[in-house]
């Protein structure tokens, strides 16, 4: 069985920049552009890693993590963000989430995070 | 009442003769009768100009030529001069009084004559005398004032009633570049922008207003036009007659160019608010563009490992083509392997994906472009010409701006009405607009928070009459009723040191004045907050 792999970010040129990235990766990729296809998607399929953008609107990435550790507490939690001096360590920690990818990223780093994540 | 001076005589007597008949006469003046000899015309000169002398007698033994030096000497400064003759002799009188003698006594009558003659002579002379020191001290005082008024700092104008210049001080003629002493008798509001008979001298005069740092624009011959402060009011006499207006006037330059830089700084500050937010936004596009460009590289290498097989299999026809049969299974086996090759790594995929990848990242990079090329006019400092410009546009653009950095927390609408063209410094107004959004994402973020819940922001633009109407509302939290009354006060913040200039409602009133508008704000507690901009459209459109 392949590894199901959730990506969410609003802005679907990222979702097909990051698909296109992880092709290779052996990973069954769902994208949701928006909150609610991630929360869809999350009670519909078994989910083992979720990688998240933060600043969305309607919800913010850790948010969907939140949620996401409520409804698969196994699957891993792993955010993205383009600002992310503004997200703060503490927030990371009380949900569990692994790391903090920032944006621009480094393919080689960010298959490495991923690997790690669902070893 | 003040004691009389003691009486001075200086007694010019031949040299060598202290005991002379005349210097007996004159001691039996009175005590109060000082009397000193001396010698020489030159010695009488001198003492008579530089003391307090009432009178200098000549004694009958000085010599002619003496006493000729002594006239000419104190004719026209110093104190008159009684000459005593040996002999009544009318002709010889006549003659020294021509010189400058004020009078001349026979030495036989010497002792009445002379002292008649002696106190006449001082109480003449002393009346004259106090005269001239009056006469000098109004010259000193006048002096004085026209000295203090010529380097007073301000530009000093008086006018009379029909407001032409009968004083002005040197800054006067130099604020509105005018030659020295050229400005008495000119009509003064030729020096004044704008409707002259609405200028404020004019109605100091008219209606007897007070001006206290009015505001208006000097027009100089040279064509420079120069922002300025007038005081002025009515010139009244001590009876309360109307003399005409004194006015003066402070250049406004500098402090117009530091307010300027204030504004420009307020900018400056504002868009370092949103850079983290603009950072955010390029940091998306640039994110998949590397990504992609990654990825291609990969495909590109894969295309080549292709090519490779390509070339292998294109000799391998070749040779077919020249051997005949003995070729064909080298042909054949490398037909299956450019097959096994170009299924491995999805050859028909990686071309389309390639094509994908090329076209979001242009497509990337142009959004990048977009959002530094919007950062960039709004940064630009406006020239000193206005300039026909969109106002929908204006507020648009800096709309998108600051979208990037409240997209997370509100839901912007956006409403344009038709607008006419306005003659107007676009930088200044997008300026207004940014402070505007700026401050009802505040609001917004401090209602709602990290909630992931959206604020509402509705930007509507409108003609109304010859007004042209931006507002800005925001279901912020609101403005409470005494922090409304000061939004527009310099340095005045509700948020924390550092969260903010405190300057930018007070900027943003400023530029919306000089483009003779005006701003509104309304607001609830808890409710939100509503602020208008009211432009006066330009009278006539480019091309009308």
């Amino acid at each position: 069985m392949k590894p199901v792999l959730l990506i969410v970010d609003d802005e679907i040129r990222v979702l097909s920049a990051l698909r296109r990235a992880l092709r290779k990766e052996g990973y069954e990729i769902l994208t949701a552009s928006t909150p609610q296809q991630a929360l869809a998607l999350l009670d519909e399929r078994e989910i083992d890693a979720i990688l998240s953008d933060h600043k969305m609107p309607g919800m913010t990435g850790l948010q969907i993590l939140g949620e996401a550790r409520r409804r698969r507490p196994g699957a891993a939690r792993l955010l993205i963000s383009g600002w992310p001096e503004a997200v703060q360590q503490r927030d990371l920690d009380a949900l569990g989430v692994q790391v903090l990818i920032p944006k621009p990223w480094d393919d080689a780093d960010l298959k490495a995070e991923l690997r790690s994540a669902l070893r | 009442m003040a004691q009389p001076a003691p009486v001075r005589i200086v007694l010019l007597g031949p040299p060598g003769a202290p005991e002379s008949a005349t210097l007996g006469a004159l001691s039996r003046l009175g005590a109060e009768v000082g009397v000193e000899p001396v010698a020489s015309a030159s010695a009488a000169g001198a003492r008579a100009l530089e003391s307090e002398v009432d009178l200098i007698v000549t004694d009958p033994g000085v010599r002619a030529s003496e006493l000729r030096a002594l006239l000419d000497r104190v004719r026209d400064e110093g104190p008159p001069v009684v000459v005593v003759l040996d002999r009544d002799d009318d002709a010889l009188a006549m003659d020294w009084f021509r010189r400058g003698a004020a009078d001349c006594v026979a030495a036989r009558s010497a002792d009445e004559a002379l002292a008649v003659a002696a106190l006449d002579v001082i109480r003449r002379h002393r009346a004259s005398r106090e005269r001239r020191l009056a006469e000098r001290r109004i010259a000193s005082l006048r002096r004085t004032t026209r000295n203090i008024i010529q380097n007073i700092h301000g530009a000093l104008l008086v006018v009379d009633g029909a407001c032409r210049v009968s004083y002005a001080n040197a800054p006067a003629e130099d604020l509105l570049g005018e030659p020295r002493g050229s400005l008495v008798g000119r009509v003064a509001t030729r020096w004044f922008a704008g409707d002259a008979a609405d200028t404020p001298l004019r109605r100091t005069l008219e209606k007897g207003e007070r001006f206290r740092g009015a505001e208006l624009l000097v027009e100089r011959s040279d064509g420079q036009r120069i922002p300025v402060a007038i005081f002025c009011g009515p010139m009244r006499d001590e009876q309360g007659r109307d003399l005409g207006a004194v006015a003066i006037l402070q250049d406004l330059s500098e402090m117009r160019r530091l307010q300027r830089q204030l504004f420009q700084s307020e900018k400056m500050a504002s868009i370092g608010q949103l850079a983290a937010g603009v950072a955010h936004e390029i940091n998306n596009p640039a994110g998949f563009i590397d990504a992609n460009l990654f990825q291609m590289e990969e495909y590109v290498a894969d295309l080549r490992r292709l090519w490779r097989r390509a070339r292998g299999l294109e000799s391998a026809a070749r040779s077919a083509l020249a051997t005949g049969a003995e070729g064909l299974e080298a042909l054949r086996s490398e037909l299956g392997a450019w097959r096994a090759e170009a299924d491995e790594l999805d050859a028909d995929f990686v071309l389309e994906d390639l094509g994908k990848a090329i076209r979001e990242s242009r497509e990337g990079s142009e959004r990048i472009r977009h959002i530094v090329q919007d950062l960039r006019t709004f940064a630009r400092p406006d020239g000193s010409q206005r300039v026909w410009a969109d106002v929908n546009q204006c507020v648009d653009s800096t709309a998108n701006i600051v979208w990037s950095l409240m997209k997370h927390a509100v839901e912007l609408h956006k409403d344009y009405g038709e607008l006419p063209a306005l003659l107007c410094h676009p930088g200044q107004l997008k300026q207004v607009f940014m402070n505007l959004l700026m401050n009802a994402y505040q609001a917004v973020v401090a209602r709602v928070g990290d909630s992931g819940e959206l604020g509402r922001i509705a930007i509507e633009t409108r003609r109304v009459g010859d007004q042209i109407v931006v507002s800005v509302q925001d279901q912020g939290i609101g403005i409470a009723p005494e922090a409304l009354a000061r939004v527009f006060d310099p340095f005045y913040s509700t948020r924390e040191v550092g969260a903010g200039t405190g300057l930018g409602l007070s900027t943003a009133f400023h530029l919306v004045s000089a483009h003779g508008g005006r701003i509104e704000a309304e607001s609830r507690e808890g409710a939100g907050s509503t602020f208008r901009v009211l432009l006066p459209a330009t009278p006539a459109g480019p091309g009308s």
